[in-house]
């Protein structure tokens, strides 16, 4: 099987700063890395290759730098990468990035083969949205399953195991598809030396600009997102009663802590509620 | 397409002043509309009477059509009810279609969809279809009184900065938000409103099928629901330190949470996770301990009534982030206070009995 998996190149810290005159993200200097949450997905594409034998092809939508995330791939495994890569695609919100996503998934399907499938990461770090997999589906019009933690063929059907916030659902899927993996979905491998060397030799990453992929100035970029940010500001603190007591004793600490407690109207009540409670909640 | 209407060409053209009403759309369960969804009626009221227009609850599925009131209850005008034995099976793309299908022909100006897990999986897909924006796990709404677009308010990164996102040029305006992070309206069982059943032609053969389900335990509260909710992290170094603060939430006959770390060290599974990328919790009282106060964890107890933290470092940030603060070992303070909580325990039982 041919399984397309998407990967995005964004900032590695949780520590973000914020520039203090402009209110924007700092983001010169900190180094990038593949979001995290994409690991499951590249790990899931490896194994169903290593079991049903085919290609993996990463992509990744991102100016030149995420080559850098492509080649650790193919260090995992990955048999190719494309980086999708030209200033026309700038400034795009979700709907024009799944777009081109989209469009490229297209044309490995006609110029480099027939794509089964296509596994994407739950979410991305730098903005979360998870909106890319089920647009990508919708622009291809394929069916779209979210938070996947495993998938195999019975019976030559394909099925794939996902949760939900409280139940576990096995999913016969028609192919071609798009998944999404859950975050805690699978641990992914390590970089192994010899993947390494066959990067070095073979050189199996291409980019494609928009000279490849021939897209309507008016689908990309900033013209084919419909939405804008308009300001950024600092999330409002919530207002709390910041009163804090160093106590001298770890029974000095419970005693301060359960007489505060029961000096708050509100939870006084809730403590003594749960106090009184029979058997356990948990 | 007419030709006034220079846009990438596999979006419809539209006039914006043709689109009225707000959206939401409701989960359903076999007890009805999911608390999540009706949740969405509060961000629904508040832009609706900003714009001026009705609060429209949309029901997609088969024998819906039961719970229609539930939305009319809590504050919806009307409810659209599709109804339709081709959706007697929920298949992400299928359902999409249909409520996007609908929403072309109805025209709402704005779609409020519960941000749950299928909520994710649906909302992106539904907007998509429709090829309109959408803005994903919002914490707020309002309406920009100029232009009237609505703003879709979210953390972009890290639970740091708030974007104020809208759509200008496109309709409907497509917004989704966690559960939790609005209460539920009030409801009147007076209420009145119309529902409205409406057909469509064509429903996909869905691709997907559902072969099993297989309910999670539930002996236990889910996190977002407790009242009074005990909380760890990092800090507690160990499972056995971890141990302690279950010991504590035992004595409070209360659930445990944790932060992204404790997931991560495998003290707890990530359905407890409270923070940015785990769950917005609103118990009355929370206890944290061992835990930082990472913008990304107090994102998840804004609505928390009361904080109390423990913590070694005075200057751990969670301190700001408190209304009750002790700067001391956990290894000390726990065993006393479960000590001491239990006495009370057992006073409050003997008055009961
Ligand atoms: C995009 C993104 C999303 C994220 N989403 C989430 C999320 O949803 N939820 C979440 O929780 N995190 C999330 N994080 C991670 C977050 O940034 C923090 O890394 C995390 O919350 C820190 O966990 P912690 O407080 O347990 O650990 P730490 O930050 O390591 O804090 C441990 C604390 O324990 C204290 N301590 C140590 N020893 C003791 C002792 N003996 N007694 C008392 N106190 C002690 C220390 O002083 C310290 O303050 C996210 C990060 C990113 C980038
Ligand atoms: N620019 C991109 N290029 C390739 N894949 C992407 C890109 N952005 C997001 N993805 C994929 O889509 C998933 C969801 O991203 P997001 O919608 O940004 O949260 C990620 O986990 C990636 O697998």
């Amino acid at each position: 099987m041919r399984i397309v998996v998407g990967m995005k190149w964004v900032p590695g810290t949780t520590s973000v700063r914020i520039d203090p005159k402009t209110g924007t993200l700092i983001r010169e200097g900190v180094p990038s890395i593949v979001n995290p949450h994409d690991m499951p997905a590249v790990e899931l594409s490896l194994r169903l290759k290593d079991k049903y034998k085919g290609e993996v092809i990463a992509i990744s939508m991102a100016p030149p730098p995420a080559l850098k995330g492509l080649e650790y791939l193919i260090g995992m495994g990955v048999d190719r990468g494309i980086l999708v890569s030209d200033r026309a695609f700038a400034g795009a919100d979700t709907l024009a990035t799944s777009y081109v996503i989209a469009k490229t998934i297209e044309k490995i399907n006609r110029e480099i083969g027939k794509v089964d499938l296509v596994i994407f990461g739950q979410e991305t770090i730098d903005s979360s949205t998870a909106h890319i997999g089920a647009q990508t589906a919708s622009w291809l019009n394929w069916p779209y399953i979210y938070y996947v933690h495993d998938a195999k063929f019975v019976d030559s059907k394909f099925v794939v195991e996902r949760v939900l916030e409280d139940a576990v659902e096995e999913w016969e899927v028609e192919l071609p598809a798009i998944i999404a993996t859950h975050m805690k979905a699978l641990k992914p491998r390590p970089v192994r030396l010899i993947n390494k060397i066959r990067y070095k030799v073979e050189k199996p990453i291409m980019t494609w600009t928009n000279a490849e992929l021939k897209l309507d100035p008016r689908c990309i970029g900033l013209k084919g997102s419909p939405t804008i940010v308009s300001k950024t500001v600092n999330v409002p603190e919530v207002p709390r009663k910041k009163i804090v007591y160093t106590p001298k004793s770890g029974e000095d600490a419970a005693k301060w802590i359960i007489e505060t407690l029961m000096k708050d109207d509100k939870a006084s009540k809730v403590l003594m509620k749960y106090l009184s409670m029979e058997g356990e909640a948990q | 397409m007419s030709s006034n209407c220079n846009i990438c060409p596999e979006w419809d053209c539209q006039k914006l002043e043709d689109f009225k009403n707000v959206w939401v759309v409701g989960e359903v369960d076999e007890n009805g509309i999911t608390e999540a969804s009706l949740q969405m009626l509060t961000p629904a009221s508040k832009i609706a009477s900003k714009l001026n227009t009705k609060i429209i609850g949309v029901l997609v599925g088969y024998n819906v059509k039961r719970f229609a009131n539930q939305f009319i209850e809590y504050g919806a005008d009307e409810v659209i009810v599709l109804d339709d034995e081709r959706l007697s099976m929920y298949s992400p793309h299928v359902y999409a279609r249909a409520i996007a299908e609908l929403a072309k022909d109805q025209k709402p100006a704005v779609i409020f969809i519960s941000a749950t897990m299928k909520g994710r999986e649906l909302g992106p897909y539904v907007a998509n279809t429709l090829r309109a924006g959408i803005t994903a796990d919002c914490t707020e709404f309002d309406v920009d009184e100029k232009t009237k677009d609505v703003l879709m308010i979210r953390p972009p990164f890290g639970a740091i900065l708030l974007a104020y996102i809208k759509t200008p040029t496109r309709r409907p305006q497509v917004g989704t938000a966690r559960p939790n992070v609005f209460k539920l309206p009030p409801r009147d069982p007076n209420r009145k409103g119309k529902v409205i059943e409406v057909k469509i032609k064509e429903i996909e053969k869905p691709k997907t099928r559902l072969i099993s389900r297989k309910m999670l335990p539930i002996s236990e509260v889910p996190i977002e629901k407790a009242e009074l909710l005990v909380s760890g992290g990092k800090g507690l170094g160990t499972i056995e330190g971890f141990n302690m603060l279950k010991d504590l939430a035992k004595t409070l006959n209360a659930p445990v949470a944790g932060t992204r770390k404790a997931v991560d060290m495998g003290w707890i599974p990530h359905e407890k996770q409270v923070g940015q990328t785990g769950k917005s919790v609103k118990p009355i009282l929370y206890i944290g301990v061992g835990l930082s106060g990472a913008a990304q964890h107090t994102f998840g107890i804004r609505e928390a009534e009361v904080v109390l933290a423990i913590n070694n470092d005075p200057n751990a940030p969670i301190f700001n982030q408190s209304d009750y603060g002790v700067v001391a070992d956990f290894r000390e303070v726990l065993p006393a206070l479960i000590k001491e909580l239990s006495e009370l325990k057992n006073k409050l039982k003997a008055k009961g009995s």
